[in-house]
């Protein structure tokens, strides 16, 4: 019997697989710093999840998670792109999608993909084909100019998190301008300023992920 | 929050658009609207017209679209709405002013088609973001704007 014969209400329903969240930004805005952060208040909640990070040539940030202790270093895989890591994120998804839909199929309870990718500086973004929902970390010692550049990451993805905040003193941040600006270039979509070092502000990312995506009642 | 994770058909299809116009009629029908640039995502949290808190939460395979139906019961139905996707059309006054404009295009990692001597830049986003980062160029006339946004 073809799908069109049957009546709606005996239609097969298809797997809903994990949630898919990407974390791009940067290099050395602490995107991995922020998963080492994300990984164990996640676990604390109850989200089962696993983790994917794309390097140019090496798998340098997987290793990291891997001997992190924070997660079983078999739900951390490493995408190797090759090229600039930004092509594999929005340009050509298929390497990140086959590694998510690898990892989905060995680990069936899966609630959450957490996929972590740098490069192209401050115009990198996500396909929507490969994530449900997007950060793009950028840091205050990169300069409170950031948000006034206005690149395709800050502008376009679901939550900007500006990490360092503790060092605006010493790299002379102004983060109250730095909000104020942020908000502007996104006409009032979230922002959020984190210290990964410590955790500061971590919870508040967790919580916009959780509501977002996994649905978590408010 | 009503979780909505399967899409059940389409309004066009004979036995659900008979069904909606039954519901419609006791006013059980209800639009959820998702912007162009929302539309290919699998998971999204939207309010419907008549005020309902909605998650969509779809499979991988899944993917929304214009009269997609998320919700069908006796009494009640919820259909997604989708804007169609906005072009900024720019046409260049020469060759060299086509090349710098195609690589600008490219280098912005816009989305286009083309459309014989136009490039069709897909608005994602504001418009003015578009004609901000183009103005030097149509400033200087080596392009021109045909239109601001068509369907």
């Amino acid at each position: 019997m073809s799908v069109e014969t049957l009546s709606v209400e005996s239609r097969p329903a298809s797997k809903v697989g994990a949630a898919r969240v990407g974390i791009g930004g940067p290099v050395g805005s602490g995107k991995t710093r922020l998963l080492e952060q994300l990984i164990p208040r996640f676990i604390e909640r109850g989200t089962k999840l696993a983790v994917i990070t794309n390097d140019l040539t090496t798998h340098e940030d997987a290793e990291r998670l891997q001997q992190s202790g924070l997660i079983d270093p078999e739900q951390v895989r490493a995408v190797e792109t090759g090229a600039c890591p930004h092509t594999a994120i929005r340009e050509d998804p298929t390497l990140n999608i086959q590694t998510a839909d690898e990892l989905e199929s060995l680990y069936p309870g899966l609630d959450l993909v957490l996929i972590e990718s740098g490069g192209d500086n401050l115009a990198s973004t996500f396909s929507l084909d490969l994530v449900d929902y997007w950060l793009f970390v950028i840091d205050v010692a990169g300069g409170d100019d950031i948000p006034r550049k206005q690149g395709p990451g800050v502008l376009h993805c679901d939550l900007l998190v500006v990490n360092k905040f503790d060092l605006a003193p010493y790299v002379g941040v102004d983060l109250e301008r730095m909000r104020r600006e942020s908000l502007q270039a996104r006409g009032d979509r979230p922002v959020l300023f984190t210290n990964c070092a410590t955790g500061q502000g971590v919870d508040d990312v967790v919580e916009a992920i959780g509501q977002a995506v996994l649905f978590d009642q408010s | 929050m009503l979780i909505l994770d399967r899409i059940l058909g389409q309004a066009s299809e004979p036995e659900l658009a008979e069904r909606l116009h039954q519901i419609g009629h006791v006013g059980g029908l209800e639009l959820l609207q998702v912007s162009g640039d929302d539309v290919q995502r699998r998971r999204l949290r939207l309010t419907s017209d008549a005020g309902t808190d909605c998650a969509i939460r779809l499979a991988r395979t899944q993917r929304l679209s214009d009269g997609a139906i998320l919700l069908l019961d006796t009494e009640r139905a919820i259909m997604v709405r989708t804007d169609q996707p906005q072009y900024l059309m720019v046409r260049a006054v020469d060759a060299a002013g086509a090349l710098e404009l195609g690589y600008f295009a490219g280098n912005m990692h816009w989305s286009v088609r083309f459309d014989t001597d136009v490039l069709a830049i897909q608005i994602k986003g504001e418009v003015q973001d578009y004609l901000d980062r183009l103005t030097p160029m149509i400033e200087s006339g080596k392009v021109q704007v045909e239109s601001p946004c068509v369907p």
